[in-house]
């Protein structure tokens, strides 16, 4: 575990909404160029926890270290350099109502690449593609499906080729054979450019499929990390009680 | 991906177009001197009194605008007001600057009246005459011809009213005339700020001119001037009015109150007052008499109206405060 | 402790109220501050032009010419009294110019344009759009409150005097062709007392009206909290706080300008 280059580190976070303490003493390095899946019951604050990683919370207390820097104290201009290195999935895909898919999809690369329309255009198009939506280019967001807005916030995520991607939630509101696809194509994207995903799911299942590492986030610490493996193996009864939910045998 | 539509940007602007269309249009219809670089030249008069003159005051000769006020400001204890007249309007150096009013607001301009003089005034020169009190004189003449007309007309009645009346109205016209007399004295003594006071009474004078030459003419219809119980209200208030400034007067308020202090030309206004009062009183009295002579309404309405006048006037005077447009268009509209 | 709790009812509204005028702001000197910084993205300015100017211009056209219409009916009656009909046409056209044409398509514009700003900026910051744009290293205010502010800003005085316009042909029309006032007369007296300056005026005044309630909008929505409710209730406060701070904008405009 020591050997692998640590991409986001993050030391004792908390985050309390009013009196509602949501983390607690987040500690967890997460490795450079894997898949780190996090689990935990809904409500347990894995959103929140994500959106600490990429500057759009700010802790009450901690540090997250991204490249050797504390993004919790950086300010605006400096944290956008940083986020640029991002991307990221919204649990409810926030795509742009006032854009097409295509547009949605290429707006990354419109507001900081220089490509020509033309390059912009295929790359999209390649992109929806590899989500299943190809043709689809020209609907509004409202004109889609939940399932299918979700893989247009995942082409979005992954049109720049991001050194980090945060994914809340993939696979939720899709149909197992769908989700499979996409688990596949995160899968896929992942080996062949090494960038770090962090995926939060609630699917255990296809989760493992992917996870190098996972993450359980209960009670707003993280109780176990490690393989999949590992946390299968775990002797601790929230991890076994959680896992055992899933009803499937040998989890 | 615009299916044929306008873009945004084409919409934008034509909207955009047809806002500086009208604005360039409206600009070309108001804009007057000065402002959009239409030409015009300078010159500048010295007044005693530039009460009412405001920059954008219109300037006219014989009742045509050729430019306007520009600014006013005190220079020596004097006003120096700056206009602006048009292009190819030319001003003989020896021509007369006169503050007029006009329009049912009362609004004052400028009335450039043209010498005989050859040379005319360039840029930046003064118009040296200016006529303090317009129409000074023509007023009082004004008045007395009325006066004596009035009386005149009295007399063609001769038959009608009594001796006791006519004694009477021949009495008030007297008293009217010497009050003339030494207001006139008084006011050439205090010039200043009298001219709104002689426009207002020039306006009443001449309605009163106008009732008595229709009677002269014959044309007259006192039956119902006398019997309208709203005239002889409105009369009444006039006078009212008319006692409301005398005691102002007397009490030292309002401009000409404190032009006038003098105790006796105040008694004297007020025997005036009464003296008139009289008159209306006569006149009522003898209802029924007159009556039966004359049915023309043109001139029931011509009275109406110049007794409005005659008390609007009244009102102007007690009230020194300006009115302005707004104001006053507000004020009858809601 | 009653005292104290006594203190607390008084300051915290007007506390509230300061922090949401200095937020308003500090959004509208950002929003120009950005506008600034390269790349200022001309279609955004366009299109939000689109939306507020082209859009609104229905409107704005109908109000103008019916308030045109109805002040020369109004103002026929309160003149006719006296003999100045000749009037009317002053009357309408200073009423319109200086202060019903700017204030009028101020509050249509708010009505219309102002609540839809609200409305769009609320729902994207429910859905989290606004967070997607921050994580694309992109600053919400430079792509969504500045082409609004500035869009506004040019639009309202080009709306404005076009309702000036069609407010006067509507007085015109009533007051010449339906009431028989004398032409010559309307639109000599019209040119005679309307100043370039009260033009000019009401379309400064516009363009101020046009960043209050830009900013409004783009403040109320930006703050939204709550999702669909919220987002209604944004729409309506940014509705009521626009309509009022025009109005009495309109009255520190008017003592400052005439
Ligand atoms: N902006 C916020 N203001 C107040 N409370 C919040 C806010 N965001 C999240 N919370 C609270 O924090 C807790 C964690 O929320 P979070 O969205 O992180 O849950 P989650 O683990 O992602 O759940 P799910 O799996 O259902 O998405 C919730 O109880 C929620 O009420
Ligand atoms: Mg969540």
């Amino acid at each position: 575990m020591d050997d692998k280059k640590t991409a986001i580190k993050i030391v004792d976070l908390h985050k309390s909404f009013d009196s509602q303490k949501v983390l607690d003493g987040i500690n967890l390095e997460i490795p450079h160029g894997e898949i780190t899946v996090i689990i935990g019951k809904s409500g347990g604050g894995k959103s929140v926890l994500m959106k600490h990683l990429i500057g759009l919370l700010k802790p009450d207390r901690g540090e997250i270290w991204i490249d050797g820097q504390d993004i919790t104290k950086l300010k605006e201009k400096e944290l956008n350099e940083v986020r640029k290195k991002f991307g990221m999935l919204f649990q409810e895909a926030a795509l742009f109502d006032s854009m097409n898919v295509l547009d949605n999809v290429a707006f990354p690369l419109r507001e900081h690449t220089k490509l020509s329309e033309k390059e912009i255009v295929q790359l999209t198009e390649e992109k929806l593609r590899s989500v299943g939506l190809a043709g689809f280019g020209y609907k509004m967001p409202s004109e889609l499906s939940g399932g299918m807005r979700k893989r247009v916030g995942l082409a979005r995520a992954l049109i720049m080729d991001p050194e980090i991607v945060l994914f809340d939630e993939p696979t939720s509101a899709l149909d197992p054979i769908i989700s499979l696809t996409i688990l596949d194509l995160i899968k896929e994207t992942q080996e062949r450019f090494k960038k770090t995903y962090v995926v939060i799911s609630h699917d255990i299942l296809g989760m493992f499929r992917i996870a190098h590492r996972v993450a359980m986030l209960y009670n707003g610490k993280i109780i176990e990390y490690g393989t999949p493996r590992d946390v299968k193996k775990s002797e601790k009864e929230e991890v076994k009680e959680f896992l055992k939910a899933t009803g499937i045998p040998g989890f | 991906m615009n299916k044929g539509r306008l873009s945004p940007e084409l919409k934008v602007g034509i909207v955009v177009l047809i806002g500086f269309i009208i604005l360039f249009y409206m600009s070309v219809r108001i804009g007057k001197y000065g402002a959009l670089g239409e030409k015009g030249y300078e010159l500048k008069v010295y007044l005693e009194n530039a009460n009412g003159i405001d920059s954008k005051s219109p300037v006219l000769i014989a009742g045509v605008e050729v430019g306007r006020v520009i600014s006013v400001r005190l220079e020596n204890f004097k006003a120096l007001v700056r206009i602006i007249v048009k292009e190819g309007v030319q001003v003989p150096a020896d021509s007369t600057v006169a503050i007029k009013t006009q329009g049912v607001l009362g609004d004052k301009f400028l009335e450039i009246i043209p010498g005989k003089d050859k040379k005319m005034l360039s840029s930046g020169e003064i118009i040296k005459t200016v006529k303090t009190s317009p129409d000074f004189d023509e007023i009082f003449t004004q008045v007395s011809t009325a006066a004596k007309k009035f009386g005149d007309t009295i007399g063609e009645f001769q038959g009608l009213i009594g001796d006791k009346e006519k004694a009477n109205i021949k009495n008030s016209i007297e008293n009217i005339q010497a009050i003339t007399g030494e207001f006139k004295e008084i006011i050439k003594e205090n010039k200043q700020g009298i001219n709104s006071v002689i426009a207002n009474a020039d306006d009443a004078l001449k309605g009163l001119k106008k009732i008595v030459g229709d009677v002269e003419a014959g044309k007259g219809s006192l039956g119902m001037l006398i019997k309208d119980e709203k005239l002889y209200t409105d009369v009444k208030e006039t006078m009212g009015a008319l006692k409301n400034i005398s005691k102002d007067i007397e009490e030292g308020k309002g401009s000409l109150g404190k032009l006038v202090k003098d105790d006796s030309l105040y008694n004297e206004a007020r025997d005036t007052v009464k003296n008139l009062k009289d008159i209306t009183d006569g006149i009522i009295k003898g209802e029924g008499t007159l009556g039966k002579l004359a049915k023309d309404e043109s001139l029931y309405v011509e009275t109406e109206r110049a007794m409005k006048k005659l008390q609007k006037g009244a009102e102007g005077l007690t009230e020194s405060t300006p009115i302005t447009i707004l104001g006053t268009i507000f004020s009858f509209i809601f | 402790m009653i005292n104290l709790f006594g203190l607390e009812r008084i300051f915290n509204p007007i506390n509230g109220i300061l922090r949401e005028l200095g937020g308003m702001g500090l959004m509208f000197l950002n929003s120009i501050l950005l506008a600034f910084r390269k790349p200022l993205k001309f279609n955004y300015i366009f299109k939000q032009m689109e939306f507020i100017g082209v859009k609104s211009l229905g409107v704005v056209v109908i109000t103008g010419t019916f308030t045109g219409m109805v002040l020369a009916l109004q103002s026929y009656y309160g003149f006719r009294k006296f003999g100045a009909e000749g009037l009317v046409g002053t009357t309408v056209a200073l009423s319109m110019t200086r202060e019903l044409g700017p204030v009028l398509t101020s509050l249509m514009v708010t009505g219309r344009a102002g609540s839809a700003m609200a409305a769009e900026l609320g729902t994207m910051r429910v859905t989290e759009q606004i967070d997607a744009l921050i994580v694309m290293a992109l600053n919400p205010i430079k792509y969504l409150v500045t082409p609004r502010v500035i869009a506004s800003f040019f639009m309202l005085p080009v709306l404005t005097i076009i309702s000036d316009f069609v407010g006067i042909v509507g007085g015109w029309l009533v007051g010449v062709k339906l009431l028989g006032i004398n032409e010559g007369a309307f639109i000599n007296k019209m040119v005679k007392y309307v100043d370039l300056e009260d033009i000019y005026n009401g379309l400064v005044k516009a363009a101020c009206f046009g960043i209050i309630l830009s900013v409004v909008a783009c403040y109320k929505g930006f703050h939204t909290t709550g999702g669909a409710e919220g987002v209604g209730r944004s729409t309506t406060e940014s509705v009521v706080i626009s309509s009022v701070s025009i109005l009495v904008a309109d009255y520190i405009l008017t003592s400052l300008m005439f």
